[in-house]
C-alpha cells in the first residue's frame, strides 16, 4: 500500500546541509505494523514528516518517491497533501497532547476534525466521536472536558481516538507513549494493540525502545544515520538479528525478566555527524567487526532470509558476530580505538598549528 | 542492618501549600500536597538504592531534600551520623562536600560558558583547593575515571560541542571531583540513547565498587533499576509501599501496586506474554488523597479494609516489605466500588 523508494531529504543548517534521511526505501502493506527504531538524529522522525509534507521549511524531500495506492505523493500539491492528512494517514506525535487547543472541548475539537474532512453531519460526527472514545477507552462525558481536565494520559488517547476517527488507511504514531508514565504505557500500548487488530489500518510505530516495538509491531526497522541497516518481521530480528548495530542494541538493553546478574554492553562512541559527507558504512566507525571495506564502500540491503534484510558486508559471519558481540572486550575494543583515533586527531591539529604558527613568523 | 546506615530517614514530610484564591488566605486547614508522606528509610554504606514510581509519587522529592535543594516540612534525616540540619555554617559546607547530586538533564545542568575544566574545577575551588597542579590533576584524575578518555581532548571544551552521553559524563565527573560519600543521581539515563544508558550504568556501578559511593538512584524506569540497584523503594503518592531486593521486588512482587507496575513494562522478548493490566491509569487528586491506602481507587483487588490501611510495611518475604494489608495470596477481586 505504501511504497517509500530511496527517499531522501536534507535539511538546511547553518553553513551546509544535514543530509537526515539517505536513500530509505521500505514498504508497508495494509494491515501491517512496523515499527521503526533508532537512537536520536537516525532520520526516523524525519521520515514520518516526510510522508506527510510537514517538514519545518529548512528541509526538503531532496529525492526518492513515495508510492501511496500507486500514487506519488513527492511533488504533490500542499493542498493535496492537507486533504490526505488525518482522512488517509493521520499522525500521533510525541507532543500531540499538547497540541489540543486549550480553551476548546476535546469534544468539539475532534467533531471538527472529521467534519474538515468529511460529510458527516454534527450529530454523525459526534457518535462517531463517542464510538472511537469507546474505542480507546474513554467514556462519553469526556468529549465535553477541556484538555487541561484530562489526565496526560487521556489526553493521548484522546489523540489517538482522533487519529482514528475517518478509519485512515495508515496511522503514523512518533514516539506516542514516551512522555507517559510506564504505567499509562502499558494500558496505551494494549488498546492500539487491540485497535490494530480490530480496524484494518496499518501503522508506523516511530520509538527509540526496541522494546515496544516488540509488542506491537510485526515489522522492525532498524535506522542509523539516515539509513536502513535492518528490515525483519519482529519474531525473527529478536531470535536472530543480523546487523552488528542491531546485536549492540540487543546487549545494551535492561530487561526485567532476566534473573541474575546480566551485563549490559553499550555500543561505544556517537551517531556520525550527518551535516559532513559519509562513506562507507555509518556504523563503520563503532562496529567492532569492521574492515578496510567497511570504511570505504557503503554495504547495500541484502536478502539474508524470508521477509529480512540486512545492510552488512559480513551477513554471512554472523554466527561469530553473534557470539563476540556478547562479550564486553568485542565494544571495548571499539573504545579503544576510537580514543586512539582521538589522540591521533589531536596530534594532527597540533602539528598544523605549529605549521601555522611557524609559517606565520 | 548492623552497621549504621549512612543514609538514615526518619519520617520524612513534604507538603506543599496549595493557594486556589485568595479566600484560601484565611482559612483554617490550608490544603496541602503530600509530595513525601513519612517516609522512613535506611541505605547501608556503598549500597545503591533505587526509588521507582510514577511521576508524582514523590520520588524526586525525596532525593532533593537529602541533597538540601530543599527544606522538608517534618522529620529527620542523617548522613553518616550527621544530621541534616546542621546548625553552622561549616557543617553545611561538609554536607555539601559529601552529598551531590546528577540530574536528569545533561543539556541543562552544564553552564554553557564553562569549559569542561572549568565546570569540573568550580567545586575544588570553592571548597578551598588553591594548588593549580592539585586542581589539574583532579580534574583529568575524574574525567578519565568518567570515561571521558583522553581526558586532554575534552578539557577545552564547551557543552554544545559535546553529546549528551559526553555532557552526562561531565555532570558525574563534577559530581565525584569532591569525593562525595552519597551520590543521588535522579533519572540520569532517561535522557540519554539507549546505546549509550548502558555505559553510564556500568559507570555508576564502577562509582559504588571502587570509590565506595552510596548511591540513590531515581528512575521510574524498572529495568534500569534492577540492572544498577542492590534494593529498591516504590513509591506511590508519597508513601513507600514496598521495599526489598530489587531482584526480589520484580520478580516476586508483593504490593498490587508493584504488580502493575512491573506488569506495565513493555518486553524486548517476543516470547513473553504479558499480564493483562487491569488498572485505571488516572492517578487520585493528589490534594484530596483517598481514605486509607492510596491505591485503594485503582486496585483490582481493594476490600473494605483496605480504607483503614495505614501504610504501615509488613515483611512479606525475606527483606522484603509491603505496605498492603493483604499477602499476594489473600489478594480477592474488588469488592468495594
Amino acid at each position: 500500500m505504501l511504497d517509500v523508494q530511496n527517499l531522501s531529504v536534507e535539511y538546511k543548517i547553518q553553513g551546509g546541509v544535514l543530509r537526515a534521511v539517505d536513500g530509505v526505501s521500505f514498504t508497508l502493506k495494509r494491515a501491517e505494523s512496523l515499527g521503526i527504531v533508532g537512537e536520536s538524529g537516525c532520520g526516523k522522525s524525519t521520515i514520518a514528516k516526510a510522508l506527510l509534507q510537514l517538514l519545518p521549511k529548512n528541509g526538503k524531500i531532496s529525492g526518492g518517491h513515495v508510492f501511496f495506492d500507486g500514487d506519488d505523493l513527492v511533488g504533490k500539491s500542499a493542498e493535496e497533501i492537507r486533504k490526505m492528512r488525518q482522512k488517509r494517514i493521520a499522525l500521533v506525535s510525541q507532543s500531540a497532547m499538547n497540541s489540543l487547543n486549550p480553551v476548546h472541548t476535546v469534544g468539539k475539537q475532534i467533531i471538527e476534525a472529521i467534519r474538515c474532512h468529511s460529510r458527516m453531519s454534527v450529530k454523525e460526527a459526534y457518535a462517531r466521536a463517542v464510538e472511537v472514545f469507546s474505542m480507546v477507552g474513554l467514556e462519553e462525558k469526556r468529549l465535553r472536558s477541556f484538555p487541561h481536565q484530562l489526565s496526560g494520559g487521556m489526553k493521548q488517547r484522546a489523540i489517538i481516538a482522533m487519529a482514528l476517527s475517518l478509519e485512515p488507511d495508515i496511522i503514523i504514531a512518533d514516539e506516542p507513549t514516551t512522555a507517559l508514565d510506564v504505567v499509562v504505557q502499558g494500558r496505551i500500548l494494549q488498546r492500539i494493540q487491540k485497535i490494530h487488530k480490530e480496524i484494518s489500518s496499518s501503522m508506523i510505530f516511530i520509538t527509540h525502545d526496541i522494546s515496544v516495538v516488540s509488542e506491537v509491531c510485526e515489522t522492525i526497522m532498524v535506522m542509523y544515520g539516515g539509513r536502513v541497516m535492518e528490515i525483519a518481521d519482529t519474531d525473527s530480528f529478536f531470535r536472530a538479528p543480523y546487523h552488528p548495530y542491531s546485536l549492540g542494541l540487543q546487549n545494551a538493553f535492561p530487561s526485567i525478566t532476566e534473573i541474575g546478574r546480566e551485563e549490559l554492553v553499550s555500543i561505544p562512541g556517537s551517531p556520525p555527524n550527518l551535516s559532513e559527507p559519509q562513506e562507507g558504512c555509518r556504523f563503520h566507525v563503532r562496529c567492532p567487526f569492521a574492515t578496510e571495506t567497511c570504511r570505504i564502500q557503503e554495504p547495500p540491503l541484502e536478502k539474508v532470509r524470508d521477509d529480512h534484510y540486512s545492510a552488512c558486508w559480513y551477513n554471512d559471519k554472523v554466527e561469530s558476530f553473534r557470539r563476540e558481540a556478547g562479550k564486553r572486550d568485542t565494544w571495548e575494543s571499539v573504545r579503544k580505538r576510537i580514543e586512539e583515533q582521538i589522540l591521533r586527531e589531536d596530534a594532527h591539529e597540533e602539528i598544523e598549528h605549529e605549521e601555522i604558527k611557524g609559517a606565520g613568523r | 542492618m548492623s552497621e549504621t546506615p549512612m543514609i538514615s530517614i526518619a519520617n520524612l514530610n513534604k507538603h506543599y501549600p496549595v493557594r486556589r484564591g485568595a479566600r484560601d488566605l484565611f482559612r483554617q486547614d490550608r490544603q496541602v500536597v503530600r509530595a513525601v508522606d513519612g517516609i522512613s528509610l535506611d541505605i547501608a554504606s556503598g549500597e545503591i538504592l533505587g526509588l521507582a514510581g510514577e511521576s508524582g509519587s514523590g520520588k524526586t522529592t525525596t532525593g532533593e531534600i537529602i541533597v538540601r535543594l530543599q527544606e522538608a516540612t517534618a522529620g529527620e534525616i542523617t548522613v553518616d551520623g550527621h544530621p541534616l540540619e546542621a546548625s553552622s555554617r561549616k557543617d553545611r559546607k561538609r554536607f555539601r562536600r559529601e552529598v551531590q547530586m546528577i540530574f536528569q538533564d545533561p543539556y541543562e545542568t552544564l553552564n554553557p560558558r564553562f569549559t569542561v575544566f572549568e565546570t569540573i574545577a568550580e567545586p575544588l575551588r570553592i571548597h578551598g583547593l588553591k594548588d593549580k597542579g592539585e586542581i589539574a590533576r583532579r580534574v583529568t584524575e575524574c574525567l578519565t575515571i568518567a570515561g571521558l578518555k583522553p581526558a586532554e581532548h575534552y578539557l577545552d571544551r564547551f557543552p554544545h560541542e559535546m553529546s549528551g552521553g559526553q555532557r552526562q559524563r561531565v555532570a558525574i565527573a563534577r559530581g565525584i571531583v569532591l569525593r562525595p560519600k552519597v551520590l543521588i543521581a535522579d533519572e540520569p539515563v532517561s535522557m540519554l540513547d539507549v546505546s549509550i544508558r548502558a555505559d553510564i550504568l556500568n559507570l555508576l556501578k564502577r562509582l559504588r565498587d571502587e570509590m565506595g559511593l552510596t548511591m540513590i538512584y531515581v528512575s521510574h524506569d524498572l529495568a534500569t533499576i534492577k540492572y544498577l540497584c542492590d534494593r529498591i523503594a516504590v513509591m506511590y503518592l508519597g508513601k513507600i509501599v514496598e521495599i526489598g531486593d530489587a531482584e526480589d521486588v520484580i520478580a516476586h512482587p508483593q504490593h498490587p501496586y508493584t504488580q502493575v507496575l512491573v506488569s506495565s513494562v513493555p518486553v524486548a522478548d517476543p516470547d513473553y506474554q504479558r499480564q493483562e493490566v487491569t488498572v485505571d491509569d488516572a492517578v487520585p487528586d493528589q490534594i484530596n488523597l483517598p481514605e486509607g491506602c492510596r491505591f485503594t481507587p485503582r486496585c483490582p483487588y481493594a476490600q473494605p479494609a483496605c480504607l483503614s490501611c495505614d501504610h504501615e510495611l509488613v515483611e512479606r518475604r525475606k527483606g522484603q516489605q509491603s505496605a498492603c494489608i493483604f499477602s499476594p495470596e489473600e489478594l480477592r477481586p474488588r469488592s468495594i466500588s
